[in-house]
């Protein structure tokens, strides 16, 4: 999209898109950490949070978020007896 | 829940199973070989993820006791090899939906004050920045930091608590979570947003009262 624009709105323009840049790294913040998000989007993001603070640490909260779910989420244990009666109920199955 | 299913009646007239899709004759004992090597792997995942859904263990037990048995019914039509958790996860969510969700506890409220009440009274002081780095490490303080993660989990609605152990815990890919929530990937990508907004909301006020500025 080229187009001439006067002084003031190439200055407009710039901002919008700096704006637009942090907007859109703020959209991809969930599939850049889910691992969802093609080459592209992902070269887009990394070259963005180099330069912008606000968005790396936006990138560094929502990373350790899903760490928090990940790695401190305590699994509950399987009642042993469960594997046993779900065969049991399967073979008494037809 | 009781789930009896009595047809010791038919037993030894039906031994062997068809395969409607091979036409493959499949015994009973091959079925259920290849249906415990195949699914019941999955149980511990599913259990947690059920768990997770009715906050209670006997609910738990039983809605994967249900999902298993329907896999079993409908085992005939799973494709060896396929994704077997998703399919699970499937059969399960759809129990749950159908037949849990309306008797399932709400979800429990965090008390804040309790937990800011357990810390102030003990050394545990806002400024104490080393002490506190160094707990971190500790044991307890990991529990703590889990118990923590699980209430506020626990807090949020259940659609919300899906997505998030789906993607999180069960590392689903987004196309993973959408056939096994039945929702168009775009919205499984909406919903994991607000999830995760809702759950650092919920976490970063527990931070608060810790001390930490987020």
């Amino acid at each position: 999209m080229e187009s001439k624009f006067t002084e003031v709105y190439q200055q407009q323009a710039s901002e919008d898109s700096h704006e637009t840049d942090c907007e859109k790294v703020a959209n991809l913040l969930d599939i850049v950490i889910d691992g969802e998000a093609t080459s592209d989007q992902s070269e887009f993001f990394t070259k963005h949070i180099e330069d912008c603070v606000t968005c790396f640490e936006s990138h560094q909260k929502q990373k350790l978020l899903k760490g928090l779910i990940s790695g401190h989420l305590k699994r509950v244990i399987v009642p042993e007896r469960l594997a046993l009666s779900i065969k049991a109920k399967i073979q008494e199955t037809v | 829940m009781r789930i009896i299913r009595d047809k010791r009646l038919y037993k030894g007239t039906n031994l062997s199973q068809m395969s409607e899709e091979t036409g493959k004759q499949l015994s009973k004992e091959e079925k259920d070989a290849r249906f415990e090597a195949e699914l019941l792997p999955v149980l511990d995942p599913l259990y947690n993820f059920a768990y997770r859904l009715t906050l209670d263990e006997d609910d738990a037990n039983d809605l994967v006791q249900e999902t298993y048995l329907k896999a079993y019914r409908f085992f005939d039509y799973f494709e060896q090899g396929t994704n077997a958790k998703a399919w699970l996860f499937r059969i399960l969510k759809n129990s749950f939906i159908n037949e849990f969700r309306k008797k399932s506890k709400q979800p429990a409220k965090v008390d804040y004050s309790e937990v800011e009440g357990y810390y102030n009274s003990d050394d545990v002081e806002g400024e104490g920045g080393v002490t506190t780095t160094t707990d971190m490490r500790s044991e307890s303080v990991q529990d703590l930091i889990g118990d923590e993660v699980a209430s506020a989990l626990n807090a949020l609605p259940v659609d919300f608590r899906t997505v998030i152990i789906l993607c999180d815990l069960e590392g689903f890919t987004y196309e993973e979570m959408a056939k096994i929530l039945d929702i168009p990937i775009g919205t499984v990508r909406s919903r994991l947003h607000r999830a995760r907004n809702s759950l650092k909301e919920k976490l970063e006020k527990y931070a608060k009262t810790m001390g930490y500025n987020s």
